[in-house]
C-alpha cells in the first residue's frame, strides 16, 4: 500500500524526467554559465580571468550599449504600435462570418512565419532597395520621391519594423483568433438584440473579453522586441546598419562575442538584457492590472 | 557439384583479391568546413587528383559549405569548447585574427609551407603567419585591379589604356558620368570596406604597417578617405552603391544594366561578374589601378581565406591532411587549377609562365587577365597587406562606421579615422 503511494508520487517525475533533464542541460545550465561568464574576461581561446563586476561597470560607460538599448526600445515600441492593433483588427475581420475567402487570407497571412529567413532577407533587401525597389515604386505612384530605406539611419528602425510586421502578423492573428473563439456567441446575439452596432460590439464585448490574450501578446512582443536579432541580421549585411542606427542589444551582444571575441563582456550584455526585459515586463504587468487579479 | 565448387572458389578468390586491394588502400576520411561552395568543389576535385597521385591512399573529404557568419561562429564555439570542429577549415582573413587569440587551436603548417616557400609569394603567407608560425594557406593572391566598362568609356570617347594616373581617372569620370541617366564613373560603399580598402592599401596605408604598428589614422588613410568623399561631393563622379555594398543583389543588377563605368576590387571579384552580370559579356576590361604618384604602386591585396588544420584532428590523420593540403594549395598543378577551376589569381610565381594562364577570356574583353597580374608582379606593383592583432575590429569599424560617416554624414576624414584609431588603441589597453 505504501509502495503504491510512493509509486504514484514518483511516476509523474519519471515522465517529466526527459523534459526536465533537457531543460536543465540546455536552458538552466547555460543561463548559470552565462551569468558566471559575465564576471570573467575571456579574450581568446582557453583564456579566462575573474574580473568581478568590471564588465558591468564598463557597460554603463559604453556608448554603444546605451545607444543599442535606445534603438531596441524604439524598435519595441514601433512593433507594439503595429503588431497589436493590425493583427487584432485582421483577426476580428477574419472571424466574421460574412468575410469572403477567409481560408485563403488566413493561409496567406500566416505564410511569412514559415518562410526561410535567408530568403526573406534577400527578398526584403530587393523590396526596400533604393534603386528599383518595390516599396519605392509604390511610393512613386503617389508622387513620393524614392526613399533610401536601407541606407539612411532614420529609416533603419522603420525598415526593421516593416519586416517584423510582415513576419509576425500571422502569428499574432493566430493568438487573437484563439481568444476570439472563447467568446460565447450568445453575448454578441444579446447585444445585437439590444441594438448594438459592429463598433460597439468590438469596443464593449470583444476587447474586454480578450484582454488576457492582448496582455499575453504584448508581453511576448516586448520580450521579442528587446531580443530582436534576426531582423537586422538578415536585412542588413551581417547586421551592419547605416551608422549603427539599427544596432540592437542582441546584435551588439553577438558582435562582441563573435566578431570581437570578448565573451565575458558579451555575457554581461546578455545578463543586462535579461534584467531590462524583466523590468519592462513588470512595468507592463503593473499597468495592465495583471497583479490585481 | 563441380559447378558449386567452382562458384565457391570464385567467391574465395574474389574476397581475397578485394581484401588485398582494401589492405593496400588505406581509407582516410577528413572533414572540411567552408563558407564558399566553390571552395568545397575545388577541394573535392583536389581529392580526386590526390587519390590518383597516391594510389595507396583513398582520401575521402566530407566538405560542408555554411553561410559565412554561421560557419565562423560554429568554428569559434567548437574550438573554444574543444569538440565538434572539422579537420580542415576555411577561415576568412577578417576573422583569422580571432583564432590566433589565446590558446591557438590550429596546427602549425610552417614545415609544409617551407617545402614550397621559394616559389610562393611571401606576402600572401603573411596574413596567416603569427609569431613566425604559419597557420593557414590562402587560395589566391587577391591583387587589386580596376574593372572598366569599355562600352561606357567608348561612348565618352575615352580609351581605358589612357588612364594612368588618378587625375586621368577623374577627368574621364567627369565625361562619363551622367547623373540624369544614373550613369556613374564609380560607386562607393557605405556598409562594406572595399572602396576604402583599395584606396588605402594602394597608398601604402591600411590597418597596420609592415612593422606591425596600427596606422588606421595615418596620412595615407586620411587622403584615401578624403579622395573617396571627393569622388562623391567634389568631382561628382560617384554615388553610393545601390544596397550600399558591392555584393548586394541590387548592386549586381545596377552594374549589369550599365550604370557603372568602373570599380576597384580584388581580382576574385571577376567571378561575381561572370556569375551575376551576364549582360556585360565582352564589355569588361581589367587594368591596373590608376597611380597616385608617378612612382606609386598600381595595386595592393584584398581579401583572402586561409585553410587551416584544427587541433581536433585525429593525430593519426595529421600527416596525410598536411600532405593533402600541400597538394591542393601549394603545388604547381594546384595553382594552375586555382586559376582554371576557381578563377582566382594564384600566388605561386612560376605558374604565371604557364600558357594556361595566358588564354584570353571572352567575357573580359577577350583579353588574358592574368597578363595584367603578371605585369604587376614584374614591376613590383602589388603592395603586401600587413595584419595585426586587432585587424578583425578594424575591418568591423571600416564596414560599419568609417565609410558611412565620411559619405552619408560628410564628416571630416581625419576626425573619423582618429576616433576609430583611438577606439582600437583602447582595445589594446
Amino acid at each position: 500500500m505504501k509502495s503504491q503511494r510512493l509509486k504514484r508520487k514518483i511516476v509523474p517525475f519519471v515522465f517529466l524526467a526527459p523534459f526536465l533533464g533537457m531543460f536543465i542541460i540546455f536552458r538552466v545550465w547555460p543561463i548559470i554559465s552565462a551569468f558566471y561568464l559575465s564576471f570573467q574576461e575571456v579574450k581568446g581561446i582557453g583564456t579566462s580571468k575573474f574580473v568581478g563586476i568590471t564588465n558591468y561597470v564598463a557597460l554603463f560607460g559604453d556608448r554603444r550599449f546605451v545607444s543599442s538599448f535606445l534603438t531596441t526600445s524604439y524598435y519595441t515600441i514601433a512593433t507594439l504600435l503595429t503588431l497589436i492593433p493590425i493583427p487584432l483588427i485582421l483577426a476580428v475581420l477574419l472571424f466574421q462570418r460574412r468575410t469572403p475567402g477567409k481560408e485563403v487570407f488566413r493561409t496567406l497571412i500566416f505564410l511569412p512565419s514559415l518562410t526561410s529567413l535567408v530568403v526573406v532577407g534577400t527578398v526584403f533587401r530587393l523590396i526596400l532597395a533604393d534603386t528599383g525597389g518595390l516599396v519605392n515604386a509604390i511610393l512613386g505612384l503617389f508622387g513620393i520621391a524614392p526613399l533610401r530605406w536601407l541606407l539612411l539611419p532614420e529609416l533603419a528602425v522603420p525598415s526593421l519594423a516593416i519586416l517584423a510586421l510582415w513576419r509576425w502578423t500571422g502569428m499574432n492573428i493566430v493568438y487573437f483568433s484563439s481568444g476570439l473563439t472563447t467568446i460565447p456567441p450568445e453575448i454578441y446575439e444579446a447585444a445585437k438584440i439590444d441594438g448594438a452596432q459592429s463598433l460597439a460590439l468590438f469596443r464593449y464585448i470583444t476587447l474586454p473579453l480578450i484582454k488576457p490574450i492582448i496582455v499575453f501578446v504584448v508581453t511576448i512582443s516586448i520580450i521579442g522586441g528587446y531580443q530582436v536579432f534576426v531582423e537586422p541580421y538578415i536585412l542588413y549585411p551581417g547586421g551592419r546598419t547605416p551608422g549603427e542606427a539599427g544596432l540592437t542589444v542582441a546584435v551588439y551582444l553577438y558582435r562582441t562575442a563573435f566578431r570581437n571575441f570578448n565573451m565575458g563582456y558579451a555575457a554581461a550584455i546578455g545578463v543586462a538584457l535579461a534584467g531590462i526585459i524583466f523590468a519592462v515586463s513588470l512595468v507592463q504587468f503593473q499597468f495592465s492590472g495583471f497583479f490585481k487579479k | 557439384m563441380k559447378g558449386r565448387i567452382s562458384l565457391i572458389l570464385m567467391c574465395v578468390v574474389f574476397l581475397l583479391v578485394s581484401g588485398t586491394v582494401y589492405a593496400q588502400q588505406k581509407e582516410v576520411k577528413l572533414t572540411f568546413w567552408t563558407f564558399v561552395e566553390k571552395h568545397a568543389d575545388y577541394m573535392q576535385l583536389a581529392v580526386e587528383e590526390f587519390n590518383k597521385a597516391n594510389p595507396d591512399v583513398k582520401l575521402v573529404l566530407e566538405a560542408s559549405a555554411y553561410p559565412y557568419e554561421e560557419m565562423h561562429d560554429k568554428l569559434l564555439m567548437a574550438l573554444t569548447s574543444g569538440v565538434g570542429a572539422p579537420d580542415l577549415v576555411d577561415i576568412e582573413i577578417s576573422k583569422f585574427g580571432l583564432f590566433l587569440r589565446g590558446d591557438i587551436q590550429l596546427h602549425d603548417l610552417t614545415d609544409l609551407v617551407d617545402e614550397y616557400r621559394d616559389q610562393l609569394i611571401e606576402a600572401r603567407l603573411q596574413p596567416y603567419n603569427y609569431m613566425g608560425k604559419q597557420y593557414g594557406i590562402d587560395y589566391h593572391l587577391g591583387a587589386l585591379v580596376a574593372y572598366y566598362n569599355v562600352d561606357l568609356f567608348k561612348a565618352a570617347g575615352i580609351n581605358v589604356d589612357d588612364i594612368v594616373m588618378w587625375e586621368d581617372y577623374i577627368e574621364a569620370g567627369k565625361k562619363i558620368t551622367q547623373p540624369d541617366k544614373d550613369i556613374w564613373m564609380a560607386t562607393v560603399e557605405t556598409s562594406d570596406l572595399w572602396t576604402i580598402h583599395t584606396l588605402m592599401e594602394q597608398r601604402g596605408g591600411g590597418g597596420y604597417n609592415a612593422a606591425g604598428e596600427m596606422i588606421l589614422d595615418c596620412q595615407e588613410n586620411i587622403e584615401a578617405l578624403q579622395f573617396m568623399q571627393d569622388m562623391v561631393y567634389k568631382y561628382n563622379i560617384a554615388r553610393v552603391a545601390p544596397g550600399s555594398y558591392y555584393h548586394d543583389p541590387s548592386y549586381y543588377a545596377f552594374v549589369n544594366e550599365g550604370h557603372v563605368a568602373s570599380m576597384m576590387m580584388p581580382q576574385w571579384y571577376m567571378i561575381r561578374f561572370t556569375e551575376f552580370m551576364p549582360d556585360l559579356f565582352g564589355k569588361i576590361a581589367i587594368r591596373p589601378m590608376p597611380k597616385t604618384t608617378p612612382d606609386g604602386k598600381r595595386s595592393g591585396m584584398g581579401g583572402g581565406t586561409g585553410t587551416a588544420i584544427t587541433k581536433q584532428i585525429d593525430p593519426a590523420k595529421l600527416e596525410i591532411a598536411k600532405q593533402y593540403l600541400g597538394f591542393a594549395k601549394l603545388t604547381y598543378e594546384a595553382h594552375k587549377r586555382i586559376w582554371t577551376d576557381l578563377g582566382f589569381d594564384p600566388f605561386r610565381k612560376d605558374v604565371y609562365d604557364d600558357p594556361e594562364l595566358m588564354k584570353p577570356l571572352p567575357y573580359f574583353n577577350n583579353e588574358p587577365v592574368m597578363a595584367v597580374i603578371k605585369d604587376l608582379f614584374a614591376h613590383n606593383d602589388i603592395k603586401p597587406e600587413a595584419l595585426g592583432p586587432f585587424y578583425p575590429e578594424i575591418r568591423e569599424l571600416l564596414r560599419e562606421t568609417v565609410c558611412y560617416r565620411a559619405i552619408e554624414k560628410k564628416e571630416d576624414p581625419a576626425t573619423i579615422l582618429k576616433e576609430a584609431a583611438d577606439e582600437i588603441r583602447a582595445l589594446g589597453k
